[in-house]
């Protein structure tokens, strides 16, 4: 007898160090929640008032009649009042404040603040994009007692726990009432369990139900009770309890489950909302409001009508919160992105281990721009949709993927891996690795401008090429047209995308100053040193053409892609910062003059169909892809401020029937005219100088002589022969009149001297 | 020759006017500019129609200026380096570079935030990026030249370091 109470007491020790060790240190595994970039406002943001009504909404504010209230706001006219939410960037917290916003003609005007001071500068707050859970799947959001609303506690002890404040872990009581309804009704509308004991069976045990659990269970429940206070337990009930399941991710804590089922905060639930969460508790399967909506209904309005008998609530109020609808969202309205997402865990297991990211609660700020995430998205599946009409192919739809980013800082700004951006599968932009093609062409050119022997006005040959490789076989790569133009301009082969062109000038300047080029724009595996190179056999994801062409972009400046812009802990304190960095590749000047013949691509080769669909006068600049038996459509362009690189495809990898022109261009020129970009405008380097020729032959001329003139950035002292049959005289004429200029400004100058 | 020289150190004396960007991205705004100073430089396109607007005009001179918002950053960058808070200061001047990422003024004084923190690589390369921006404003190419002087003589690149002071003091001039 005494040996089995010895045991009984040791027993209940060990539970005892069990259940404080566990409770009273790390109490959850926190996943590292991740931000998107917050939208900056300030005056003179292109950003119309249904713009910014809408950057609201995906933030979950609500639009209101009467009192602003954190997460609301009012909308008249022009104006729109929002009640901030309190919030956290990567540089620290911002109370909940008050904010009014004035646009006019599609952009904001004026911003101020609670006492109508005018501010130059607010941020929005950064949505959560989602979170780095564990791979046992557990994902919370952890709320503190002063973000749960009052009438949660209320509820849950008045539908699971009527005693919970005078129990001390298990309530005989309940039991007994449970055991008696149960065989009454022959089904369970009360459980026995304390909220206690459902906390000790979801954080110690697993969900075996023997007598043996429910004993263990029953003692740890008092257990818990007598180390720690009620609002305590409640505290942890709140965070811990499982409500949800979307995949892998177990969804656990009214924090989450609010955001998973409302996409909202847990603050600003409302009554009917809250009752809805407290009905999931029973059984989160069984109750899943967007599986068995009606179950989920019946059950939510009786947690109402027990919170009306407790006199929680009034019986109108249970009344009114009754005939709503569920008012479930609908799971894909949350934010969620899992390539960015992706992308982000990539860079961080280089720094952080599995369980620093997934357990230590860290928050995690990134580039997302949720507004251009969404256009690519959009416009990717809307132009494969179409693709796929016109090319209807049996069993197989095409693909595609698109990586978005400013290439004056590196920010990776979005990624989307395929279609049906929300499917957590193949990530295309990151994973997606296909022969890039003629995208490679601007390297070869740049290459060949950095020798000093070639400019923009240069003629090369266009002619047939035969080369002797490996095997020593023949190869004779053909322009896409089967034609060959003799003698052109370096713009045009370019424009044009001409291979035997592009070939000729490669073999000239060799092989090792192309593959040079590559990877000093941040190619990280040395390419293959065969001819094929020059109509770009090398595979590479999205991903690595958006880095490549950054440095063109950004002038011959690598800067690194970053989607991490800092990583701060649980408590605040910034752990690590992804700074904006930049590193001279190349020489600005033939950099610029490469941009320029990009420009020309647009305007006058492979990717003029861009034009029609662009803002009249924005200049950008970039290259069509097509891989050889057009496998792969790829385009790669910029302006000043955004850099897109669009892949459309197909998975099994046969064969499209379509070019870079037809397929992955029309997505590009779609989405940068949706996202409204500003115009590649940098000024051309003081060491250029610029020089018009005709366009098809490269012969120096003007209008007098040539219809189809294009003026280019070239080295001074750049000449090129004049075209034949140009009248000397017209032609003399140019030349007088900047000469002309000159004389004027310099007499002026004199006249100055002379005073 | 005359040509070259007048053509490289006066500004534009063919091309059509600076053409401001177009739509804007809610995320940039475009580099504030002064009007430029001086008698108005001839403009006189060689190719008129059907040729299109020319690769890149050359720029008329001009001053750089930091917009509102960029200005107000800024204002912030510089409270928080004083109170002994550099990574913070860094963040907010990249917040004022996405808002106008092609303004050299803000690579600039990136630039020096970056060298107080002792990063002299990353500070020159800074004052390189700006560079290339501040073509036709005299005054962002001096300071740019300092910048980057500034960051070889704190690696102890000490000629290179004059030469870059004294393309400063020459551009100052202008």
């Amino acid at each position: 007898m005494l040996g089995g109470l010895a045991a009984a007491a040791i027993y209940v020790m060990r539970l005892d160090r069990i259940v404080t060790h566990q409770f009273q240190g790390r109490r959850w595994t926190l996943p590292a929640q991740v931000y998107a970039a917050p939208l900056e406002l300030y005056a003179g943001l292109a950003l119309s008032s249904a713009d910014v009504e809408q950057e609201l909404r995906r933030l979950a504010y609500r639009r209101v009649a009467a009192e602003l209230r954190p997460g609301t706001y009012r909308k008249t006219g022009s104006v729109i009042e929002v009640g901030l939410r309190a919030t956290r960037f990567a540089d620290g917290p911002r109370a909940a404040e008050d904010l009014s916003i004035t646009t006019a003609d599609g952009a904001v005007t004026s911003l101020r603040d609670g006492a109508g001071h005018e501010l130059p500068i607010v941020r929005l707050d950064p949505l959560l994009i989602g979170s780095v859970f564990p791979i046992h799947g557990e994902d919370r959001i952890v709320v503190t007692p002063d973000e749960v609303p009052p009438l949660l506690p209320a509820a849950l002890k008045a539908v699971e726990d009527r005693n919970f404040d005078t129990h001390h872990g298990v309530d005989p009581l309940a039991i007994l009432r449970a055991l008696w309804v149960d065989t009454r009704a022959g089904q369970l509308e009360q459980g026995g369990s304390t909220l206690t004991q459902q906390l000790v069976k979801s954080y110690f045990l697993t969900p075996q139900r023997t007598a043996g659990r429910k004993v263990r269970e029953a003692i740890m429940a008092m257990l818990l009770e007598s180390h720690f206070s009620k609002s305590d337990l409640m505290n942890a009930y709140i965070n811990e309890i499982h409500l949800g399941q979307d995949g892998n991710r177990a969804i656990h804590g009214f924090g989450l489950a609010a955001e998973f089922y409302f996409g909202k905060p847990l603050s600003e639930l409302d009554l009917d909302e809250i009752a809805t969460l407290v009905a999931v508790v029973r059984g989160p399967s069984y109750y899943d409001p967007r599986r068995h909506a009606d179950r989920a209904l019946k059950r939510r309005n009786l947690v109402l009508k027990l919170m009306a008998a407790q006199n929680i609530i009034s019986q109108a109020q249970a009344s009114a919160a009754s005939s709503r609808p569920l008012g479930v969202s609908s799971k894909s309205s949350g934010a969620y992105y899992p390539a960015y997402l992706d992308l982000v865990r990539r860079t961080l297991r280089r720094d952080y281990r599995e369980q620093d990211l997934t357990e230590a609660g860290l928050k995690i700020f990134t580039n997302l721009d949720p507004r251009v995430q969404a256009d690519a998205e959009r416009v990717l599946d809307r132009e494969l949709a179409r693709l796929d009409r016109l090319h209807k192919q049996r069993g197989a739809s095409l693909q595609g993927a698109v990586v978005v980013t400013a290439p004056q800082s590196g920010d990776v700004v979005a990624v989307v891996g395929g279609r049906d951006a929300e499917y957590d599968g193949f990530d295309r932009a990151l994973d997606g690795r296909r022969q890039i093609g003629s995208l490679v062409k601007p390297f070869i050119y740049l290459a060949a401008l950095e020798t000093g022997r070639y400019n923009a006005t240069s003629i090369v040959q266009d002619a047939p090429v035969s080369i002797r490789v490996a095997g020593n076989k023949l190869w004779q790569p053909e322009n896409f047209t089967r034609e060959n133009y003799g003698p052109v301009p370096l713009v045009r082969a370019l424009a044009e995308s001409l291979n035997d062109a592009t070939v000729n000038l490669g073999m000239d300047i060799g092989l090792e100053k192309v593959a040079g080029s590559l990877e000093r724009f941040g190619l990280d595996r040395a390419p293959p040193k065969n001819p094929s190179l020059l109509l770009g056999t090398v595979e590479l994801t999205p991903l690595e053409v958006a880095q490549l062409y950054g440095g063109l972009a950004n002038g011959g400046f690598r800067t690194t892609l970053r989607a991490v812009r800092a990583v701060i802990s649980a408590d605040g304190k910034p752990l690590k910062a992804f700074p904006v960095e930049v590193d001279a590749v190349a020489e600005a000047d033939p950099v610029y003059e490469v941009d320029s013949m990009l420009e020309q691509v647009i305007e006058r080769g492979t990717g003029k169909p861009a034009r029609a669909v662009l803002p009249r006068g924005l200049v950008v600049a970039g290259k069509t892809g097509t891989s050889s038996d057009l496998r792969d459509s790829w385009f790669a362009g910029f302006s000043g401020s955004d850099l897109a690189v669009v892949w459309v495809g197909y998975d099994d990898d046969r064969v499209t029937g379509l070019t870079g022109e037809t397929g992955a261009l029309p997505v590009w020129s779609h989405l940068m005219a949706d996202i409204a970009t500003s115009s590649w405008s940098v000024p051309m380097p003081d060491s250029l100088q610029q020089v018009t020729i005709d366009y098809p032959t490269g012969f120096k001329a003007d209008a007098a002589c040539s219809s189809d003139l294009v003026t280019l950035p070239v080295p001074p002292g750049t000449d090129p022969p004049v075209k034949p049959g140009c009248p000397a005289q017209s032609f003399g004429a140019v030349v007088s009149s900047s000469v002309q200029s000159l004389l004027q400004r310099a007499g002026r100058w004199l006249q100055g001297f002379a005073h | 020759m005359t040509l070259a020289v007048l053509a490289g150190g006066c500004g534009s004396l063919t091309g059509p006017p600076y053409q401001p960007p177009a739509a804007q991205r809610p995320s940039q705004t475009a580099p504030q500019t002064a009007p430029p100073a001086g008698p108005a430089p001839q403009t006189q396109s060689p190719s008129p129609v059907p040729a299109p607007a020319p690769a890149s005009p050359q720029q008329p001179s001009r001053q750089y200026q930091l917009g509102a918002a960029a200005t107000a950053l800024v204002a912030q960058a510089r409270q928080q380096a004083a109170s002994g808070e550099p990574q913070l200061a860094q963040a907010t001047l990249e917040r004022a570079l996405r808002i106008e990422p092609e303004n050299p003024l803000l690579w600039i004084m990136l630039g020096e935030a970056h060298e107080s923190s002792g990063q002299y690589g990353l500070a020159g390369s800074m004052g390189h990026k700006a560079l290339q921006l501040a073509t036709g404003d005299p005054r962002a190419q001096a300071a740019a030249w300092r910048l980057i002087g500034d960051s070889l003589r704190a690696r102890g690149r000490n000629p290179e370091a004059n030469e870059a002071y004294a393309r400063a003091d020459s551009l100052a001039a202008q």
